[in-house]
């Protein structure tokens, strides 16, 4: 809170003034509150366009640390049969992500950034990521010799790099370009 | 189809009111025609097409369950 200027008791009520203070956190909360409330309302009505029936619940800050951290407004969409809203390596999840970054961030003209996810699909990739980069550190431990995962999108390779930065014998790094950038594992003797 | 566009576009440009979204259907496929005002052009394609690719993907969707194909050009 912030006091713009302070108020005055005047003398039989002459003369007094009003404190006049601004309240900003509150009013950050609000903004935040009202790119939240827009965010599930214009993804409720995609879905509704898409032919999906499915419903959209706001997640709660303290579930999955590591996606949650990046963006403060978390969805996620449940129902029946919603394979079709993940696509293939996440490709249909990531476009409708991006769309409805792009339109609630214009609505509130401010980047607002916020992560979908369909019945905990990222969270579940997130530790499928994480153990498969466990496994194959080990395997190229063991063999010596290099690993090229599959094509990955910026996100996943993240995850798989954060999950062997601090590991002492093998380093990661990126390569190809574009659609089919992929992440190799290399056996490094310190 | 049509709609779904519509929402998507209306809702990240500067001009809604110039937004037209047509459909061409036949049997087996549908094409869909966005026109914009010439300031937002460049909000409906994306850097390296990637709004455009992203509306497609959407659109795949709908077209997957209607065993058809759908088409987004832009004009």
């Amino acid at each position: 809170m912030v006091v713009l200027k302070k108020g005055r008791p005047g003398f039989l009520g002459f003369g007094a003034e009003e404190a006049r203070v601004r309240v900003i956190r509150h009013r950050l909360e609000e903004a935040e509150r009202a790119s939240l409330i827009l965010a599930k309302e214009m993804l409720e009505k995609l879905l509704n366009l898409m032919k999906v029936s499915a419903s959209v619940r706001v997640k709660e800050p303290s579930s999955s640390g590591e996606i949650r951290e990046r963006a403060p407004i978390a969805l996620d969409i449940s129902g029946e049969d919603l394979g079709i809203l993940i696509g293939r390596r996440g490709n249909t999840l990531s476009s409708l992500q991006y769309l409805l970054y792009l339109m609630v961030s214009h609505q509130m003209k401010a980047r607002v950034l916020l992560s979908i996810d369909v019945e905990g699909y990222r969270e579940r990739r997130y530790e499928a990521l994480k153990n498969l980069a466990l496994r194959m550190a080990e395997r190229v431990r063991d063999t010596g010799q290099s690993v090229t995962l599959e094509p990955m999108s910026p996100s996943e390779r993240r995850i798989i790099h954060l999950a062997l930065q601090d590991h002492t014998e093998v380093i990661t790094q990126s390569i190809g370009e574009g659609e089919t950038r992929k992440v190799t594992i290399r056996y490094e003797k310190q | 189809m049509k709609e779904l566009i519509e929402y998507i576009v209306k809702s990240i440009v500067n001009k809604p009111e110039e937004v037209v979204v047509t459909e061409e259907r036949d049997s087996e496929r549908v094409i869909l025609k966005l026109q914009v005002a010439p300031e937002d052009m460049g909000r409906v394609i994306g850097k390296q097409g990637r709004v455009a690719q992203a509306m497609r993907t959407l659109l795949r969707v709908i077209a997957v369950r209607e065993g058809i194909r759908a088409d987004l050009e832009i004009v």
